[in-house]
């Protein structure tokens, strides 16, 4: 009984998020003096969680198929430019679609690459990086895009993030429909079948009819769209975006959904350990702005956490195999 | 040619090139429906590589394959699969990462809609996952819901043959299938086999074992260095003449190697 429990405990991939995340607000709680649990703390850190996790959903779609995608936050902030810079100008009705419809081009861009001409993920999104990460800074030309007051006013723009309800921004919302969307998806449907199935074993998933290349497709497309949209919820709250929005995102999105239990090397995946993961990162780093701590030390301690997470990871598989042997 | 009735399968002049490597050599066979072909030779004659072509693994990179008479352009699992043709591969086939139930049904899950969104029937995938279990003598304790790495070598592979016994249409490869089993369960494939063939099903059937073979095919068929050497019935062969050929070869290759 004692072995069967700790069994499941071990099984679930998000295990160690869950543990971490728990002693870290405990830790964060006590040496603030409270203030890190603070309502207005709370706030903007289950705001900036609900963003990251969104874009680390994708990231742990790619990343469960054994890829990685680099572009994410290069998309992410064209998915925030498009629609703040053609919002203002032209309609915000048309902004959303071109913003999501960017990412999710974007997105095929990299996995019709990646899935057709087997090149690297790690090089096809890192081209894709650079490549909007460019036109970023080029359309803005060292300035931000802001949205007007008008603007700030729509109906849309409300709904896509700059809406408040109770206190709790809109994207939280978003966040939670889409881990319960994409959970869905991962384990209650055949794609999400699929998807581990490559990451387990592409050769294997092909030869029982898997579609390998579409699967690959598929979750390039996710993650672009996903990014974009989080892009466009972060803009719309904030009210403005510059060239380097999103920048070094992508990493974060890595280090959360592997914190999460997500496997490099793919094959497995936990949406639920994706969203504690990006929890943890940004607890921490509101965490640092409370002590007033450079924002530089997060780069850093963003470090130490994912070379943490990883060895936790080998040596919760190591003890998981050894409980099953029994 | 042969015979009256028209081929299930038959591949005209079949040439596999791997980079360099020459993998099958203008090889021409018909496969019937309901016979029990035993496809033999020594390592790395190209035994999988011909049957790879069948499940669509591979696309020759010359010559002709024809189904029903069929000729076959585009060559994919998916599609060998919708054209009945179920295979147990040596080397490929389960994903170690994803538990016994969801290897059973992977590619083909059986699905529950819910306002048109399929939804996995994991409870239709689990008895099955069971049924097949039990039936193909694996451990009792062994879990649906258990990852496929946690069972052994001859687990693995009866749990495969089940799987493929299972969606049988009309076509059935069975790559080295008695691998790692024990004789009591090498027996139990051999009658499957037979069975099969029987319910008019073409078996193809890829061993060493040219004792087991020879009792149970209608029919060998001897790859060396990537080319067909023999093809003959059972009763033009005895065991030891088969075992002679596969050991010394028939001695055409010219020395030719395989790589070049
Ligand atoms: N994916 C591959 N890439 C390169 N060469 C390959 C590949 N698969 C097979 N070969 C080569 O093609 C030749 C035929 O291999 P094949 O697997 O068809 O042999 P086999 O008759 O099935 O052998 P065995 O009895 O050992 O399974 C061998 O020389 C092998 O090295
Ligand atoms: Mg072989």
């Amino acid at each position: 009984m004692r072995v069967s429990l700790a069994r499941f405990v071990l099984k679930r991939p998000e295990t160690s998020a869950v543990v971490v995340t728990a002693i870290l607000v405990t830790f964060l709680t006590i040496t603030t003096g409270g203030t890190w649990l603070s309502f207005a703390n709370l706030q903007s850190v289950s705001r900036i969680t609900a963003v990251l996790a969104i874009m680390a959903f994708g990231e742990a779609l790619v990343i469960s198929t054994g890829e990685v995608d680099v572009s994410v936050g290069s998309v992410f902030a064209m998915g925030a430019l498009i629609f703040i810079g053609v919002g203002r100008t032209v309609n915000l009705g048309v902004a959303l679609l071109l913003a999501l419809g960017g990412g999710l081009l974007i997105g095929l861009l990299n996995g019709a690459v990646v899935a057709f001409f087997r090149v690297p993920s790690l090089i096809v999104t890192l081209g894709t990086l650079f490549l909007f990460r460019g036109i970023a800074y080029g359309v803005t030309e060292g300035f931000y895009f802001g949205a007007s007051d008008e603007v700030r006013s729509r109906l849309i723009f409300n709904v896509m993030g700059g809406a408040n309800l109770g206190g709790v921004n809109v994207a939280v919302l978003w966040a939670l429909v889409a881990l319960l969307v994409l959970h869905v998806v991962m384990f209650y449907m055949p794609m999400g079948n699929r998807i581990l199935a490559v990451g387990g074993n592409a050769a294997s998933a092909y030869s029982r009819g898997v579609n390998v290349a579409r699967v690959r497709l598929i979750v390039f497309a996710l993650s672009g769209l996903l990014a974009a949209f989080a892009g466009m919820l972060d803009a719309a709250s904030i009210g403005y975006v510059d060239g380097s929005f999103g920048e070094l995102m992508e990493l974060e999105a890595i280090a959360a959904a592997v914190l999460g239990g997500c496997s490099l090397v793919g094959g497995r995946c936990s949406l639920l350990g994706t969203l504690l993961g990006a929890f943890l990162l940004r607890a921490v780093g509101s965490y640092l702005v409370i002590l007033g701590i450079q924002p530089q030390w997060f780069i850093l301690l963003l470090g130490v956490i994912v070379v943490l997470a990883s060895l936790s990871d080998r040596v919760l598989t190591k003890l998981l195999f050894r409980l099953q042997q029994r | 040619m042969e015979t009256e009735r028209a081929p299930l399968i038959s591949l005209r002049n079949v040439n596999l090139w791997y980079g360099t490597v020459q993998a099958l050599r203008d090889v021409s066979v018909d496969f019937y429906q309901g016979e029990l072909v035993g496809l033999v030779g020594d390592n790395g004659a190209g035994k999988t590589s011909l049957v790879n072509i069948i499940s669509g693994i591979v696309a020759p990179t010359s010559g002709e394959v024809y189904l029903d008479g069929q000729r076959i352009t585009s060559f994919h699992p998916k599609l060998a699969i919708d054209l009945g043709v179920e295979t147990t591969q040596q080397s490929v086939g389960l994903c170690d990462n994803l538990s016994i139930a969801r290897n059973y049904f992977l590619g083909r899950e059986p699905v529950r809609r819910i306002a048109g969104i399929p939804f996995i029937d994991l409870g239709k995938m689990r008895k099955e996952g069971r049924k097949a279990i039990t039936a193909f003598g694996l451990r009792e304790s062994v879990d649906v819901d258990g990852e496929v790495a946690l069972l052994s070598g001859g687990e693995r592979q009866a749990f495969k043959i089940a799987r493929a016994v299972y969606f049988r249409s009309r076509i059935l490869i069975m790559d080295e299938p008695t691998n790692n089993l024990s004789v009591r369960e090498r027996e139990r494939v051999n009658d499957l086999a037979v069975q099969l063939k029987d319910q008019s099903l073409l078996v193809i059937y890829i061993t060493h074992d040219i004792f087991q073979i020879h009792r149970i095919a209608d029919r060998f068929i001897i790859l060396e260095n990537g080319a067909k050497v023999a093809d003959v019935p059972r009763n033009l062969m005895s065991a030891e003449d088969l075992e002679r050929i596969i050991r010394e070869g028939v001695g055409n290759d010219a020395g030719s190697p395989r790589s070049g």
